[in-house]
């Protein structure tokens, strides 16, 4: 399932690009996230607490940002192994466009699971995903209302 | 881990055991009292009630430790045992219906049962046979077709 | 009260299920007891790049981790499927390689990749967390009908296009020119779905090696336990016949899911030799979701032809079987001999063609569940049936009775000789039951309340009493199908009866020691019936296929036979008279017409204590016999079924279900009666309720009772069941079988009797309020056009 989303983030199109590619703010944002530590410009790895149905699981993975094209957008994927709760795997387009000195952020996120989460939480996969997703952007654009003012 | 201390089917027990243990585990794995069965994890089939203080209890969903000071009543604790020791109306009812084939739901449905009945009497309410099998959507058998268990209940219900 | 044939006995093995004394498997825990949990794949199609243990390895209580190299590498052999079927043009089926342990690639989520071995069972699953899986994920097949296409992924290397075989039955010509005559022609697309047997006890294994004779036990929840010792040892290669015990104590059900040796019961025996532990394993209900064999998984294609007079004159049906991941032990057979043998249902179809193709696909192997072949063809033949007489504007009932075989025995173009029966008389009980005259009467009523009343018939026959051991050979079987037992009249006179029957609900206490009580007229508490130990009981087939009755009660009367004529000997040489005046009865064994008699214990302790036995005689009162069956048996039955949709919600609810079977012979009929509501509820739960779900990437979405729609019993009615008997010429008692009626004919009288009710035939199993409902719009939808 396609999940899609908009904010209008009252910052400008750098600092919220910046804040994209922000380890430190991608950890804060990502929920469940425990550790996030770049290994490259683009490639980060991660562990994430997640909650799908019954199932509560640790997931070890990775989080890479693709189609980079700064300003503008890219988008971000992640995969993570959680042991015999199986496996979560998603990804997100984001797009940034200025409107004057505020940013609009548009994503369209898909989410994946599988093993036990699949076989007990398969009702609540779709839900769940789109909870998190916007949980995420959510985070995203709460950091940057707090932040935002210091920043500039 | 905790020490737990319980009375279970008249007698006094006790376990020090991990704070996650169920109580079914307690029953089967500690006490080796196995007729409390285990059909599912997601407590959803009622092969492993028990009554816990009178009321039915799926007893995969309980924590052990959560019963310290708790009367239990398991499928064993419903005749005293031995060469001609009386069953319960509930157990006779169930032999004398066919209601039962491959007997691993069937502790959870006898005391189910038993609950049912009980209840029903208590508020003086009339257990139709519909009630029956509205009473047990918590308790799933796969071999009778529920038939001869809703006859074995009716039946029991006229002799307690 | 009579304890013999036909009597309602009470069930003797009741006493331990209803005061928690029975012994299951999982109630049994030996002093050295170690625990095991299986690492499975995630993924449904993965190369398996690397497995990292040394994380679990360092955990509390973790004694091993074991994976498929290590077990390969000590000869433990591939998992077999046991029947042989070949593809219409010769070639043999495409057979993969199933290792108890995945070594270079996992075929479906669930799939066992490696197996911990702890101290308890909570470390050994906590452990089997930690163990890392390196995969490569590959694209995957959740689909039968994805499996053929041009680009899809390849499972087994063997098996080019996922193939396993392309069969044929019939002859193609006869049913194309009986077509090609016909004045209507009825054409349908039809689906099985794909069903989990659900046994409420999931399967268990416990091993235990015994490192100073050599030699194994395994406890396990077995519906055969001879069998599976035999694959155990002539196959799997973990231990020889004499060094391997093979117990299958109290069974909670099996529905066909426990005839298989699966790779956990030979990975536990394994390990628990390489840990020199006894090794438990207890699936909880997910993991029997994820790897009990399934069962169904058909898509048909049925053109029916008749002619003026409604008689069929022609019949072709192509099939596309899902055989999962893996060839199960019997999967080759069920879509093939156990279906397409059956197409002819009950009725005279002279040019009948079925072609039958089998795929790959990454989910759980398919394999014989209750009625294994048999439910599909009937719910072809029964769909067929009654969309016919729609568009023929006919009788449903009539066009039946137009059709059906009147003379026993018959010979169908589909192998089977059908010995006996009589299917208008069960029609009529049947009908007369549902009380069919007071139908309109009742549809109107229902109309009133703004509800759709409808009914439908199901009218079929299956073949049981699994199998003619050289029938069977000559299709490909890789064992006879006989049964064994045998008698031991003790000193006192008290009789056991060690049989290869398994019963895990089908109450085999009670009815074989009624049939002993019954020929020797002795008390039935004199009787007990030994089984489920290879040890004890010399060799078996198990149970499955309707098999206890009308084979292995066989093989218990061949043996009596014996014992009998060895009493009447010890009596007629003790008691001076000839062997032909011997009369056994009222516990004493007679002269008839005199009063000179022995006690029926008496023979027995003659025999023991051999002071005075006839000339040559071996002391001693026990017999062994070997029944394998001339034919099948043909047990039949109509089915009706009468229900109400509301059709604001789509919900549909049972009002009555009537079933008129033809048993044969009925030993007690109290235990077949409830092998029938048994057996149609799980038809029912087929049509309305159940159904395996797999997405696309072959992730199990049905993987507990809270997705997968069991029965329960409110959505299940009183049963009216009725008898009537044909008894079979071809085994001695005259038995059919009846486990499997129910889940045979049930499904096509709910769907039937629903498609009735709204009028649109375009429905699909389960018939879920969803589908109903939508099938109601869209008939409302064409009416509005």
């Amino acid at each position: 399932m396609d999940m899609t989303g908009e904010y209008r983030i009252a910052a400008a199109r750098d600092v919220v690009w910046a804040a994209l590619n922000d380890a430190e703010v991608l950890k804060a944002c990502i929920p469940g996230c425990q550790e996030l530590e770049k290994t490259s410009d683009t490639e980060m790895t991660a562990l994430v607490v997640l909650k799908i149905g019954p199932v509560k699981a640790k997931f070890k993975g990775a989080v890479e940002l693709v189609n980079i094209n700064a300003p503008e957008g890219y988008t971000i994927q992640g995969e993570g192994t959680g042991g015999i709760a199986g496996y979560a795997k998603g990804s997100a387009d984001v797009a940034l466009a200025a409107d004057g000195d505020e940013t609009v952020l548009t994503f369209t996120a898909n989410a994946n699971v599988g093993g036990k989460i699949a076989q007990l939480g398969s009702r609540l996969i779709d839900s769940t995903a789109k909870k998190l997703a916007n949980k995420f952007f959510d985070n995203f654009h709460k950091h940057l209302s707090n932040e935002g003012p210091e920043e500039t | 881990m905790t020490t737990v201390n319980m009375t279970v089917n008249g007698k006094a027990v006790s376990g020090n055991i991990p704070d996650n243990t169920l109580l079914s585990e307690f029953l089967r794995e500690n006490l080796r009292l196995t007729g409390t069965h285990i059909g599912c994890d997601t407590s959803q089939c009622g092969a492993c009630v028990v009554h816990i203080n009178g009321m039915p209890v799926k007893s995969c969903s309980t924590l052990a430790v959560s019963l310290d000071g708790a009367e239990v009543l398991t499928i064993e604790g419903l005749t005293k045992g031995g060469k001609d020791a009386e069953l319960h109306p509930m157990q006779v009812a169930f032999n004398d219906n066919h209601g039962l084939q491959c007997g691993f739901c069937t502790p959870g449905m006898i005391m189910t049962g038993i609950d049912m009945v009980k209840r029903y009497k208590a508020e003086g309410k009339d257990l139709t046979s519909d009630a029956i099998r509205a009473e047990l959507e918590g308790n799933i058998c796969r071999c009778t077709g529920y038939h001869n268990i809703v006859k074995s209940i009716e039946d029991a219900a006229t002799k307690m | 009260m009579s304890t013999g044939i036909g009597a309602r006995v009470k069930r003797k093995e009741d006493k331990r299920f209803t005061t928690g004394k029975g012994k299951y498997t999982d109630d049994i825990r030996n002093d050295n007891q170690a625990y095991a949990a299986f690492v499975r794949s995630t993924h449904a199609h993965a190369n398996i790049k690397g497995i990292d243990a040394s994380a679990a390895l360092a955990m509390d209580g973790v004694i091993e981790v074991l994976d498929g190299h290590q077990l390969t590498g000590d000869g433990i052999g591939n998992i077999i499927c046991g029947w042989a079927v070949t593809s219409k043009d010769g070639s043999p089926m495409n057979m993969g390689a199933w290792s108890a342990l995945a070594t270079s690639k996992a075929r479906y989520v669930g799939d066992a990749i490696a197996v911990v071995i702890a101290e308890t069972q909570a470390q050994a699953r906590i452990a089997a967390e930690a163990v890392v899986v390196d995969y490569e994920e590959l694209p995957a097949i959740a689909h039968v009908m994805k499996a053929m296409a041009e680009d899809a992924p390849n499972i087994h290397e063997n098996a080019p296009g996922n193939l396993i075989y392309d069969w044929e039955l019939g002859d193609e010509a006869l049913a194309d020119a009986g077509l090609a005559s016909a004045t209507h022609i009825t054409t349908l697309d039809l689906t099985n779905n794909r069903l989990s047997p659900n046994p409420m006890e999931p399967r268990v294994a416990i091993a235990t090696y015994d490192d100073a004779e050599e030699h194994y036990t395994l406890h396990t929840t077995s519906q055969n336990p001879h069998v599976a010792r035999l694959l155990l040892s002539a196959f799997y290669q973990v231990a020889p016949e004499n060094k391997l015990r093979v117990i299958a104590p109290d069974v909670g059900g099996g529905f066909g899911a426990k005839i298989y040796v699966y790779p956990e019961e030979i990975t536990c025996l394994w390990a628990s030799m390489r840990t020199n532990r006894s090794i438990k394993w207890t699936s909880d209900r997910s993991e029997a979701f994820l790897t009990d064999a399934h069962g169904r998984d058909h898509v048909t294609t049925a053109k029916m032809g008749f002619d003026d007079n409604h008689k069929i004159v022609g019949f072709k049906v192509d099939t596309v079987a899902n055989l999962g991941a893996y060839m199960s032990l019997f999967s080759s057979s069920v879509p093939t001999y156990l279906y397409a043998t059956l197409l002819s249902g009950q009725y005279n179809i002279q040019n009948l063609h079925c072609n039958v193709r089998t795929y790959y696909t990454n989910t759980v192997p398919v394999d014989a569940y209750r009625g294994a072949g048999r439910p599909e063809a009937t719910y072809v033949m029964e769909r067929m049936m009654e969309t016919a007489a729609r568009e023929l504007d006919m009788d449903p009932a009539e066009l039946r009775r137009i059709n059906f075989i009147q003379t026993f025995p018959h010979q169908t173009p589909m192998l089977m000789a059908y010995d006996a029966g009589d299917f208008p008389k069960i029609l009529e009980m049947a009908q007369d039951a549902a009380d069919i005259a007071g139908f309109a009467a009742r549809k109107t009523e229902a109309a009133g309340r703004g509800k759709l009343r409808g009914i439908g018939y199901s009218t079929f026959i299956e073949a049981c009493g699994l199998a003619p051991s050289q029938a069977a050979g000559s299709l490909g079987a890789g064992v006879g199908l006989w049964e064994s037992a045998e008698v031991r009249v003790n000193p006192v006179g008290s009789i056991e009866i060690l049989t290869g029957s398994h019963s895990h609900g089908q109450g085999h206490e009670t009815t074989f020691a009624q049939i002993v009580a019954d020929r020797f007229d002795i008390p039935i508490e004199s009787v007990s019936i030994v089984h489920g130990d290879t040890d004890k009981v010399q060799f078996g087939m198990g149970t499955y296929g309707s098999r206890s009755a009308p084979v292995g009660m066989s093989a218990v009367v061949k043996a009596m036979d014996k014992v009998e004529a060895k009493v009447k000997k010890i009596a007629a040489h003790t008691l001076e008279a000839a062997e032909e005046d011997i009369v056994i009865e009222g516990g004493q064994v007679k002269v008839a017409g005199t009063d000179k008699a022995m006690g029926w214990h008496e023979v027995g302790l003659a025999a023991y204590i051999a002071h005075n036995l006839p000339e040559g005689m071996e002391p001693g009162l026990k017999e062994t016999a070997f029944f394998d069956p001339v034919n099948f048996s043909f047990p039949s039955g109509a089915f009706i079924c009468e229900v109400e949709v509301d059709p604001d919600t789509g919900v549909t609810e049972i009002i009555k279900f009537t079933a008129a079977d033809d048993f044969g012979t009925i030993i007690n009929p109290m235990i077949v009666e409830g092998q029938v509501h048994g057996g149609v509820t799980q038809g029912i739960g087929q049509a309305l309720l159940e159904q395996v779900v797999y997405d696309d990437d072959g992730q199990l979405l049905t993987g507990s009772y809270m997705d997968y729609t069991m029965p329960r019993a409110a959505d299940i009615p009183f049963f009216d069941v009725s008898h009537h008997e044909t008894p079979s010429p071809n085994n001695p008692l005259g038995v059919k079988g009846c486990g499997e009626a129910g889940a045979i004919g049930s499904p096509p009288a709910v769907i039937n009797a629903i498609t009735d009710a709204i009028g649109n035939n375009n429905l699909a199993m389960p018939a879920t309020p969803q589908a109903v409902w939508r099938a109601i719009q869209a008939t409302k939808s064409v009416a509005a056009e």
